[in-house]
């Protein structure tokens, strides 16, 4: 899950992987999250990089934490639809630099986009949320 | 905190080190890096206490108090520990030798070792994990762990990097690790210092590390970037650069590519022997 080669630091990499999970609904609010030393050793990660991202995602509204009882999902529900945008920004322009990078121009990447066929992405999505 | 100061240190007349200087503040997750014979070793054993520098010093912080020794854990494959005791006996004089009542087995339950078998008769690895328990018993406040990983097989690695994960996530630890090859303790490490010939050439955060190290892949060397080594193909070279810099891009000729620290690490590494 952990990518080393990408310049995206391994911190941002799990953040981004959590609030994925949760706004795409396979994380629910009040699910808990792995332990800090779960989680560490699941990934082989120093714990003071999970520790800095249950912090991120605290502060940014994603979880909150119960003194001695670890990580839950709770969005700040006054943050809207900004957080989903937000992300969502995110994910496009690494795709958009991607594409850039890979030699495709802007018009390539319209083109691109406007000849998928949506609706079996979306079926796709669908069966996604359904089997998790 | 480590704080070393003024260090030097010769073995005969072969200088390795000469008024070196660093400090590794509590709680970090260090890696010493750099080609053979650089001195990485000898700098770790200098911090273990094994090895005395000729000038300068080692300090550690007060709370390790008057005794610093004890509470620095040394893993190495260099050393003969307890060599002609069974495995049973050898846990028994450690614990009298530092009045310990509990000696923590959890390592030793996932080898093969017997508690019968004599410590010279364990393979590397087994050995390894069997002296990393006697050091974890200790809990050691600093963990310095010598290029041993090379000499385990795959399992037990996991193992062992599953201890220490867990250990951290409990409580600080400094740890240190010298090493070259490390695709399965990258996500450990937190900042990375690069020796040569005696001094330290790169101490970075692993993030920025990453951020400025890229491969350019094209025809042309990028003149506005130092090139730390390069690879030639027949129709496009791989230019390794530091510092890269993301407001370079426009002005570059090629793909810029990111890379994992063991690729980093050749890539400093590689510009050396060239």
């Amino acid at each position: 899950m952990v990518n080393a080669k990408s310049a995206v630091p391994v911190y941002e990499q799990i953040k981004r992987a959590i609030k994925l999970a949760i706004l795409s609904g396979r994380l629910e609010e009040g699910d808990r999250l792995m332990s800090l030393r779960e989680l560490a050793l699941k990934l082989t990660v120093n714990p003071n990089t999970i520790i800095k991202v249950y912090d991120q995602l605290e502060t940014e509204g994603f979880i909150s934490s119960r003194p001695g009882a670890g990580y839950y999902v709770k969005l700040d529900s006054s943050r809207g639809r900004k957080r989903e945008q937000s992300l969502f920004r995110e994910i496009t322009q690494e795709y958009i630099a991607e594409a850039l990078h890979l030699g495709c121009s802007i018009e390539d990447i319209i083109k691109e986009i406007s000849s998928l066929n949506l609706e079996a992405i979306l079926i796709a999505s669908k069966k996604d949320n359904g089997n998790d | 905190m480590i704080d070393i100061k003024g260090l030097s240190f010769s073995y005969g007349k072969n200088r390795v080190f000469k008024n070196f200087n660093l400090q590794i503040p509590d709680g970090q997750v260090c890696l010493i890096t750099g080609i053979n014979g650089v001195g990485k070793s000898t700098l770790l054993r200098l911090m273990a206490g094994v090895l005395r520098p000729d000038q300068g010093e080692v300090r550690y912080d007060a709370k390790l108090g008057a005794d610093p020794r004890r509470k620095i854990g040394f893993v190495s494959d260099a050393l003969s520990l307890y060599e002609s005791l069974t495995v049973a006996e050898a846990i028994g004089f450690h614990k009298s030798v530092y009045a310990l009542s509990l000696f923590d087995d959890s390592l030793v339950q996932h080898t093969k070792i017997g508690y019968g078998q004599k410590v010279r008769e364990l393979s590397i690895g087994q050995r390894t994990i069997f002296h990393l328990s006697l050091i974890l018993s200790l809990e050691p406040e600093v963990l310095l762990v010598d290029e041993i990983i090379h000499s385990i097989d795959a399992y037990l690695r996991r193992i062992f990097l599953e201890q220490i994960v867990s250990l951290l996530s409990k409580r600080r630890m400094t740890v240190v690790m010298v090493n070259v090859n490390f695709h399965d303790i990258e996500h450990l490490i937190e900042r990375v210092i690069l020796l040569k010939s005696g001094e330290i050439t790169v101490d970075e955060n692993i993030d920025d590390l990453k951020a400025k190290v890229k491969k350019i892949v094209g025809q042309n060397q990028p003149t506005s970037l130092n090139v730390l080594s390069r690879i030639d193909y027949s129709d496009h070279s791989e230019f390794f650069v530091y510092p890269f810099n993301d407001r370079l891009r426009e002005t570059i000729k090629g793909d810029v590519v990111d890379l994992n620290l063991t690729e980093i690490v050749s890539a400093f590494i590689g510009g050396e022997y060239a």
